[in-house]
């Protein structure tokens, strides 16, 4: 149940109120377009997560089954001891991008695959097959990079959607019902102080006539 | 009065993602980097292959009249989910890739007409609020 606003019941008081009334009912629809539009976006990232979701997981299976082979072929201990030699080294820029003014990551990352000579690892005591299970393991990166920012889209989106949505709700179920009822109150108020100074008239004519 | 100031504060950011000055597609696609400076300060980047896709959908002489982003004007006033788009080179290259009919100036699109839209031109359209 809204609480009416303190107001003086004036004809100056309910001029404003209706413009204050008006500017709210504009915000509250344009806020609700916002959110809209804003649903939308949310629900393309997230067709977007769960294609890139499922590339990604695709891919992490498949360089797990290779490197499942590395250690087959390699030996457990020398695969250990190759990805601790590793270089863990990568480029990626990382900068903004605007949805509706909502900044969202950018992630720009260079060539993630690397050659088998510069991954830092010896090649003496290492196989071919730990080499495909590396390039699948930086092609798994690659997509994970871009569920990353994908997902991290998806939380600023949906941020904004609830700063959003707030406002919409404080709008219309808290200002706008005040403003109304303080406006029903000044204009049912203006009419009842309408009416005594007719009843008021009336009286003064009936007594005037009465005395004449 | 806080409450009127916090409205009109927030109906002043409702624009701000929108760019200074729009690009034509002729522009944008001879600029090594099409990008356009937004209101806020930010960048807005093109992809490349947004930009080919348009120009494969109008005609060479019409390409300088197409501004990119292309503007989804939200209007209250239309109803709630409903979209203008404006302009005559816009609403051939929209109408083109919503395989709707063309019509005239102005184009009046719907919610799930605005998804698909924005999933095919992420970059290269733009929401518009109007009051």
């Amino acid at each position: 149940m809204a609480i009416a606003l303190a107001v003086s019941p004036t004809r100056m008081e309910l001029l404003k109120l209706k413009q204050r009334v008006g500017l709210a009912q504009k915000g509250h629809d344009l806020l609700k377009e916002k959110m809209d539009a804003l649903v939308i976006e949310f629900f393309e990232v997230v067709r977007r997560i769960q294609e890139a979701r499922m590339k990604a997981f695709d891919q992490l299976s498949v360089a797990h089954r290779a490197l499942s082979m590395g250690f087959a072929v390699v030996g457990t201990l020398e695969t250990k001891q190759a990805s601790k030699e590793t270089k863990r080294e990568l480029q990626v820029e990382i900068s903004t991008r605007h949805i509706m003014g909502i900044a969202v990551p950018a992630v720009e990352v260079g060539e993630v695959e690397r050659n088998a000579l510069v991954r830092g690892y010896g090649l003496h005591m290492t196989s071919s097959v730990l080499d495909e299970a590396s390039r699948e393991f930086e092609r798994a990166l690659k997509l994970l990079i871009e569920l990353a920012e994908l997902e991290a889209s998806a939380f600023a989106i949906v941020r904004e959607l609830e700063k959003t949505k707030r406002r919409v709700n404080a709008l219309e179920y808290i200002l706008i019902p005040r403003l109304r009822e303080a406006l029903k109150f000044i204009m049912m108020r203006l009419d009842e102080m309408e009416r005594e100074n007719f009843t008021r008239l009336k009286r003064i004519k009936a007594m005037m006539e009465k005395r004449e | 009065m806080s409450a009127d100031r916090l409205i009109k504060f927030e109906l002043s950011k409702l624009n701000v993602h929108l760019p200074e000055r729009r690009l034509s597609l002729k522009e944008a696609l001879s600029s090594a980097k099409p990008q356009v400076m937004s209101r806020d300060g930010s960048v807005h980047t093109f992809k490349r292959e947004e930009l080919e896709f348009l120009a494969g959908l109008l005609p060479e002489a019409d390409r300088d009249k197409l501004q990119v982003p292309i503007l989804i004007a939200l209007e209250p006033k239309l109803g709630r989910g409903t979209a203008r788009i404006s302009g005559e080179a816009e609403v051939k290259v929209v109408s083109q890739v919503l395989e709707k009919e063309l019509t005239a100036v102005e184009l009046l699109i719907y919610r799930p007409e605005v998804a698909i839209l924005r999933r095919k031109l992420p970059t290269t359209t733009q929401y518009l609020f109007l009051w």
